[in-house]
Order: C-alpha cells, then sequence, then structure tokens
C-alpha cells in the first residue's frame, strides 16, 4: 500500500499538540496506523513537545511533592505491560476504529442519504462541534457535497476516488479546508467507504430545519 | 527581526549539556531497573515545567500539582514500554502529560493516542537513533525554536504548551486562521532538518 496523499502539516503539529477535537483525531490516528512514513513523521514532530517542555520555567511544586509520588508508588513494582495485540495487526478495520466498529465494516449499519449514498454516524466531538462518519459512494458515483464549512477530513478506508487532486486510495487522507472546491467521483469497480470527519457547528448555523436534514446534502 | 531569523542556529558548536543526556539515561534506568532514585531526579526536573504547563491551561495549582503526580506515576507504570525509539526523555514525558491534559483538562477521548502506541510497540525495529543522539535533535530543536521569528514561536507555543487549537488561536491573536497555518508552516519548515536527524 502506497500512501500518497498526507495530512496537511499543520494537522500533524495539532494532533502531536492534542488540540484536534476527537473525530478529527481519530481520522489522523486512522491514518496513521496505515502508514509507516506518517508515524515517522508524528515521531518527529513530538520532539518539538519534548524540546518545549525542557524550556519551560519551573513552577514551584508544593513542599512534599516528590515524597508524596514515592508514597503513591510505595512498593508498587507494577509495570504496564503491553500485551501483544493481534487486533493492532489482524482485520480491515485499523486500531484506532475499532472502537467504533466492533464488528467490522461488515456490521456497519447504514443509512441511506441518497442516491448511491450511504453514511454512519459514528460520534461527536466536544460539545458536538464536530462529528465523526462513514461514507459510503457506489462505484462510479459522485461524492456528495460533505463539508459545509470549516475544516473536513476524509481517509479512504477502501476503493478509491478521483478529483483535481487526484487519485485517493486506501489510505489517503484529503485534508481541505472549507475554500476548496472539488468534485470527487467514485472510481469504477469497487464502492469507495471513507472515515469522515466534519465541522459540525457550521453545519448546523441558520435554521433549525438544517439539523433535521441529513448531513449529507444531494 | 528578519535578521534574527536569517541565523541559523549555531548547531555545529553547541555541544548538548550533560545534564539533559543524564534524564534520557535516568528514564532507562527507571526503564530497565526499576531505579527510584533515577526517577526522583526525573520528578525534579519535569515536575516543576509539567506544573507550569498545567498552569498555563487554566488548572488550579491543586490540579496542576496533581497531573504533576499523575504524569509520574504513568511514567513510573510505562517506564517499560520506553526505549530509544520512543524519543528522548523529555519527548516521553511530555506525550504522556500531554494525554493526561486531552483527557482530564480537556474532556477529549486520548484513545486514538493510545492505539497508535500500541502500534508502535507492536511494530518496533531493532535499529534507531542512540539516545544520545535523541538527545542531540532535543538540544538543537530548542536553540531552533528561541531563534524562531517572535510570531512563529507564538503559533508553535500556543499549541503545545497552552494547548490552544488553532481556530482558537487565530481568534485570541486577532488574525485569519490561515495566517496561523502559515506561520506554523514556516516555524516547521525551519525546525524539519533538525527534526529529520532523527530518522
Amino acid at each position: 500500500m502506497t500512501i500518497e496523499h498526507h495530512p496537511d502539516i499543520t494537522t500533524l503539529l495539532a494532533f502531536s499538540a492534542g488540540t484536534l477535537d476527537d473525530p478529527y483525531a481519530t481520522v489522523v490516528a486512522t491514518h496513521l496506523a496505515m502508514s509507516e512514513g506518517g508515524r515517522e513523521a508524528l515521531r518527529q514532530i513530538n520532539a518539538i513537545g519534548g524540546a518545549l517542555l525542557n524550556a519551560e520555567p519551573e513552577a514551584k511544586l508544593t513542599a512534599g511533592s516528590l515524597d508524596r509520588l514515592l508514597d503513591t508508588l510505595g512498593d508498587d513494582d507494577r509495570i504496564d505491560v503491553m500485551p501483544h495485540d493481534e487486533r493492532t495487526v489482524a482485520g480491515d478495520v485499523p486500531l484506532p476504529l475499532q472502537r467504533f466498529l466492533p464488528n467490522g465494516l461488515e456490521g456497519v449499519r447504514w443509512k441511506w442519504t441518497g442516491p448511491g449514498v450511504a453514511t454512519a454516524d459514528l460520534g461527536w466531538g466536544k460539545d458536538g462541534r464536530s462529528r465523526l462518519m462513514l461514507l459510503r459512494v457506489g462505484a462510479g458515483r459522485p461524492v456528495p457535497e460533505h463539508g459545509h464549512g470549516g475544516q473536513e477530513l476524509t481517509l479512504i478506508l477502501s476503493g478509491a476516488y478521483r478529483d483535481r487532486f487526484g487519485l485517493f486510495a486506501k489510505g489517503d487522507i484529503a485534508d481541505h479546508d472549507e475554500d476548496v472546491e472539488h468534485q470527487p467521483i467514485a472510481e469504477p469497480g469497487e464502492d469507495c467507504i471513507c472515515l469522515v470527519a466534519v465541522d459540525a457547528k457550521l453545519t448546523f448555523r441558520g435554521r433549525l430545519m438544517r439539523a433535521l436534514q441529513p448531513l449529507f446534502r444531494i | 527581526m528578519y535578521a534574527l531569523s536569517m541565523t541559523e542556529p549555531d548547531i555545529g558548536r553547541a555541544p548538548p549539556p550533560a545534564a539533559l543526556n543524564d534524564y534520557t539515561a535516568l528514564l532507562l534506568r527507571v526503564a530497565q531497573s526499576r531505579d527510584k532514585p533515577a526517577l526522583a531526579a526525573l520528578f525534579n526536573h519535569f515536575g516543576p515545567r509539567i506544573k507550569s504547563m498545567m498552569l498555563k491551561l487554566g488548572a488550579s495549582d491543586a490540579l496542576a500539582e496533581d497531573l504533576v503526580q499523575e504524569t509520574f506515576v504513568s511514567v513510573w507504570r510505562k517506564a517499560g514500554q520506553y526505549s530509544s525509539q520512543r524519543g528522548a526523555a523529555s519527548t516521553w514525558i511530555f506525550t504522556i502529560a500531554r494525554n493526561l491534559r486531552i483527557d482530564q483538562l480537556r474532556r477529549q477521548s486520548n484513545k486514538p493516542y493510545e492505539d497508535l502506541e500500541k502500534l508502535e510497540l507492536a511494530s518496533d525495529s531493532p535499529s534507531g537513533s542512540t539516545l544520545v543522539e535523541q538527545n542531540q535533535v532535543i538540544d538543537r530543536v530548542t536553540i531552533a525554536l528561541e531563534l524562531l521569528p517572535p510570531e512563529q514561536q507564538e503559533v508553535v507555543r500556543l499549541s503545545f504548551i497552552h494547548d490552544m487549537p488553532h481556530a482558537q488561536i487565530a481568534e485570541s491573536l486577532g488574525v485569519p486562521l490561515g495566517t496561523v497555518k502559515s506561520r506554523l508552516r514556516l516555524a516547521y519548515g525551519r525546525l524539519r532538518p533538525l527534526l529529520e536527524d532523527l530518522q
């Protein structure tokens, strides 16, 4: 699997800093689970946090702080041993997505949202500001407009689509700001299934009716 | 301001302070022989820095203290997973403190990060940077960060230390989101050659 399309560097920086809403962090982590090169980039970026922590001024700890730590640890020599986890290597669902899809992609309960298009809600970010969902587009069909503003992260889980930025296949991520216009078309032969994080705040701004409509306008 | 930014950090002549090397070596001692005095030394160095970071996010003094404690309980418990592939001590401890901050201050899930750690552990290759190399990178990046133009340094700090999403940084600085992102890109462009030395 060769991954051609990576997250914007500012998205990786925000992931490393820990400031992304959960839906976006989940899409980035799922992409990284599929991309050794992406994980290497993240390892490098994490060193920025390490350098900043090193350079941080010292805030005085309360007296006895160290003793408190040592008391807590006591004679406890337990260590967290990460058991070899078969799930990290098996199956078609990358580890960061498995908590949302306990029964795999086959077990998804799809909701019809238009001709050749189905979606499945996977969750919301903090305060309902953003949402995580699956999008399935029939082979050869246009991918519906799904960002109504704000950042939109789309990771291809299976199949492929093509737009003016090129071919997006399994593991590729499309990281677009609101001002990007594109019309992806699913490649023939196979449905295209994507994991998507979108800004929900902007989606539902305005009339109450909007909130009652499916997110994907056809 | 730009004259400063044009000066490349003199990475060739600045040897890493010995003390910094020690912290990664200390962490390795905790990892390999459950060495409590080594843990105490790490606590004395990083504890006050983590507290400072947590206070900047609006944590009360008591909560910041608790988060320092929890960070080091995790350091102790997870030390067995530490190796040079995990980065320098400061990098590894930063990620532990960051995960706690996501969980307790942002009240978001840190599962995406934990899942990635599991994957990393499952796919560790025997080769990789040595601890000394990891420390040198941290020292060089520390210097390079200080040499960034102030407006670039500011956005990097607000993101990594003050835990502010990019949109919030834009709001608080009164600049468009695109400006925050372009400053981050410029900063990363300067740091990248140093970071890539990790490979």
